[in-house]
């Protein structure tokens, strides 16, 4: 029953699959094509990225609500600057360290992370607007072909990289590290962990991931909007959720959040094929969310009481 | 651990191995015998403006012409761009012939909108348009907005005197063209002095919330622009017992009510709205584009205009409706775009009897 926890994100993720697979060949006469592939794989990658960073965070039971804004500024200035190769090298190092402003606050200046999260959250929303004011930029055609090409699948070359990322990640010490912050942070400072460098270090790559996920963003769309970050918040923390990491830290895997991330943006196909009336979809997105949510805490009880 | 993963390793696979075999048909088939079909795809439906937008376009759905000439179909993406640009990815999947699009992000839906005209479907975006140069677009002239009901207020005040401005949501681009129309306009006026600016977020509720709050601080307030909850800035000053300054302010029902002077203090203003009609006007242009009635092009529409205290009930004010309804879902005058009855905005049922046409004026 605990593997069931684990498995959750992949269980999730196998059967709105196979519910896409099936609303979709009825409705329309024929499977899905290499387009919908393409389309579905091309506009969840910012959200894989985002919920990638942000499972690392809740791994050590923190939780980082400034992704939105990360990825809004990250979105801003990849826009405004047409994404050249600098420019983006320089955006990811800029993610990188507004995560790290976080992590250091967090960390050091032992503020809640939701409090510090969330005061970062409206100042990076803020830059964003002065970066961008009104919507538009470009992207590098170049760029684009090379990130989230409308026809070769080269999106699911930097899907394995970050699963491979994630991969080695785990097996590092680092990897471990985070894993004991998350369990016990007091019994993990008396075997020696650097808990505050860890810390510091997991915001650092959520930042990393949200401006990764913001080249993504604008690649995809081909231009920027700052209010582009905001929907990311919630829609990352379902993500990790629905990938059966625990809210209280140390438990669950990063690619369980990616494929949470994954099973949300299938969900929408599923709905719309189904024809579920528009009004209330969101209803069903958010039962789907409960439902996710009650499976999770069911194994997690039945788990406990198997032990116990 | 594996098996699953080695499942949604077998799915993908599978999936993509099927998947070079079926592809979207090209373009789609115009009409060929049958009923066009045309999507709306709208942003989101949290507001009063949006409910009246697709209740409208649902209403023209089922009257005559579109009734026997366009099937209809409506989605709403809860302001998310990546479900928006899921769902028109699956529209053209569909093989639809014509989007109408209110979007997310005006930019946001570049990549998708290409993708649907690459493959010869007709997408005409409205309101919060997308900025892609394949799609066409219909709008009202935002900049205008802001520079006729801030002409408006100068003109009543004869060119001198305080005033406020009650700006929407920030980031977006009707918010700043408004704002910039506005500006234009107060600054030729070196007698007006602006004494604040404000957001208002376009929400009565908030508008009066903030507008209370900043009021005692405020000096003699002469005149007011409202981008949009013009209704609530007007509570907020009745509430505080201040002098009825000028509005310029939106369409809102309470705002034409105070104007008509069914509602107390009444008040000297000009309503001018961003129309829910916008709907009809893009499936009207949709259906004569793909029908090749029309060339492809934007279109610019006039703003309905009410002014002065001569308001007409069931035309340009509703008495029966609530404040926060917009009374401008259907034109009036001689000139008028489209009519609408009430039924039609609040439910969206068809008006009883009534063909619908639409005067998209010249190219």
């Amino acid at each position: 029953m605990r593997d069931l926890q684990d498995r959750l994100g992949y269980l999730v993720l196998a059967a709105t699959a196979l519910a896409y697979f099936a609303v979709y060949t009825t409705s329309l006469g024929r499977p899905p094509g290499s387009f919908d592939y393409l389309a579905i794989l091309n506009t969840t990658m910012p959200l894989v990225l985002v919920a990638l960073g942000q499972s690392l965070v809740v791994l050590t039971g923190g939780i980082d609500l400034s992704v939105g804004g990360v990825v809004s500024l990250c979105v801003a200035i990849t826009a405004a600057t047409g994404g050249a190769p600098g420019w983006i090298v320089a955006v990811v190092l800029l993610g990188a360290l507004c995560g790290l402003v976080n992590g250091l606050v967090v960390a050091y200046g032992r503020i809640a992370p939701i409090l510090t999260t969330l005061a970062t959250l409206s100042v990076y929303t803020g830059a964003a607007l002065w970066v961008l004011p009104v919507p538009g930029g470009s992207i590098v055609p170049e760029v684009r072909a090379v990130l989230s090409n409308p026809n070769v699948p080269t999106g699911l070359g930097w899907l394995a990289l970050a699963v491979a990322g994630w991969w080695v990640l785990r097996r590092t010490r680092f990897g471990l590290r985070v894993y004991a912050v998350g369990s016990d942070e007091t019994a993990a400072r008396a075997v020696g962990v650097p808990v505050e460098r860890v810390k510091a270090t997991v915001y650092a790559l959520s930042g990393l991931c949200s401006a990764a996920a913001a080249v993504f963003y604008v690649a995809t769309t081909t231009a920027g909007d700052a209010n582009a970050g905001a929907p990311f918040i919630l829609t990352s923390i379902a993500s990790v959720v629905v990938g059966g990491v625990a809210f209280t830290g140390g438990r669950g895997s990063a690619m369980g959040a990616v494929a949470g991330a994954v099973a949300l943006t299938l969900v929408i196909d599923v709905l719309f094929f189904a024809g579920i009336d528009p009004l209330y979809q969101s209803l069903f997105q958010g039962l789907f969310l409960v439902v996710a949510v009650l499976l999770g805490t069911g194994a997690a009880l039945l788990a406990r009481r198997r032990a116990a | 651990m594996n098996l699953p993963r080695l499942g949604m390793l077998i799915v993908l696979v599978l999936a993509t191995a099927c998947g070079t075999a079926a592809e979207p048909p090209a373009s789609a088939p115009a009409g060929a015998g049958g009923k066009l079909k045309i999507a709306l795809s709208n942003s989101f439906i949290g507001n009063q403006w949006r409910v009246e937008m697709e209740n409208v376009f649902k209403a023209a759905c089922a009257m005559p012409p579109y009734k026997d000439q366009v099937e209809c179909s409506v989605f709403n993406a809860g302001n998310d761009v990546s479900t928006q640009s899921r769902q028109i990815s699956n529209l053209i999947s569909q093989g639809v012939d014509g989007i109408v699009i209110n979007a997310a992000s005006t930019s946001g839906l570049n990549g998708v909108v290409q993708q649907a005209c690459d493959r010869g479907i007709t997408v005409v975006s409205f309101d919060n348009t997308v900025d892609h140069p394949c799609g066409i677009t219909v709008n009202t002239d935002q900049v205008k907005f802001g520079q006729q009901l801030a002409q408006f207020i100068v003109d009543e005040l004869g060119g001198s005197g305080n005033v406020v401005m009650v700006t929407g949501v920030a980031g977006t681009g009707a918010d700043n063209d408004r704002n910039k129309g506005a500006k234009e306009v107060f600054a030729a006026n070196p007698g007006i002095k602006v004494v604040a600016e404000y957001s208002g977020m376009w929400d009565s509720a908030t508008a009066q919330r903030v507008t209370a709050a900043q009021l005692p601080s405020l000096p003699d307030v002469d005149g007011v622009w409202v981008s949009g909850g013009t209704d609530g800035v007007i509570k907020a000053f009745a509430d505080a017992k201040r002098e009825m300054p000028v509005f310029g302010g939106e369409a809102e029902n309470g705002f034409r009510k105070y104007m008509a002077g069914t509602l107390t203090p009444q008040v000297k203003g000009m309503s001018i709205g961003q129309p829910p009609y916008l709907s009809v006007v893009a499936l009207e242009l949709a259906r004569a584009v793909i029908k090749k009635e029309r060339e492809k092009g934007n279109l610019t529409i006039p703003f309905p205009v009410v002014t002065g205290s001569a308001l007409t009930p069931g035309e340009t004010v509703f008495p029966d409706l609530p404040d926060s309804f917009f009374a401008d879902f259907t034109d009036s005058g001689p000139n008028a775009i489209l009519v609408l009855c009430q039924q039609a905005a609040t439910d969206g049922t068809p008006c009883p009897g009534a063909t619908l046409s639409v005067k998209l004026g010249t190219p």
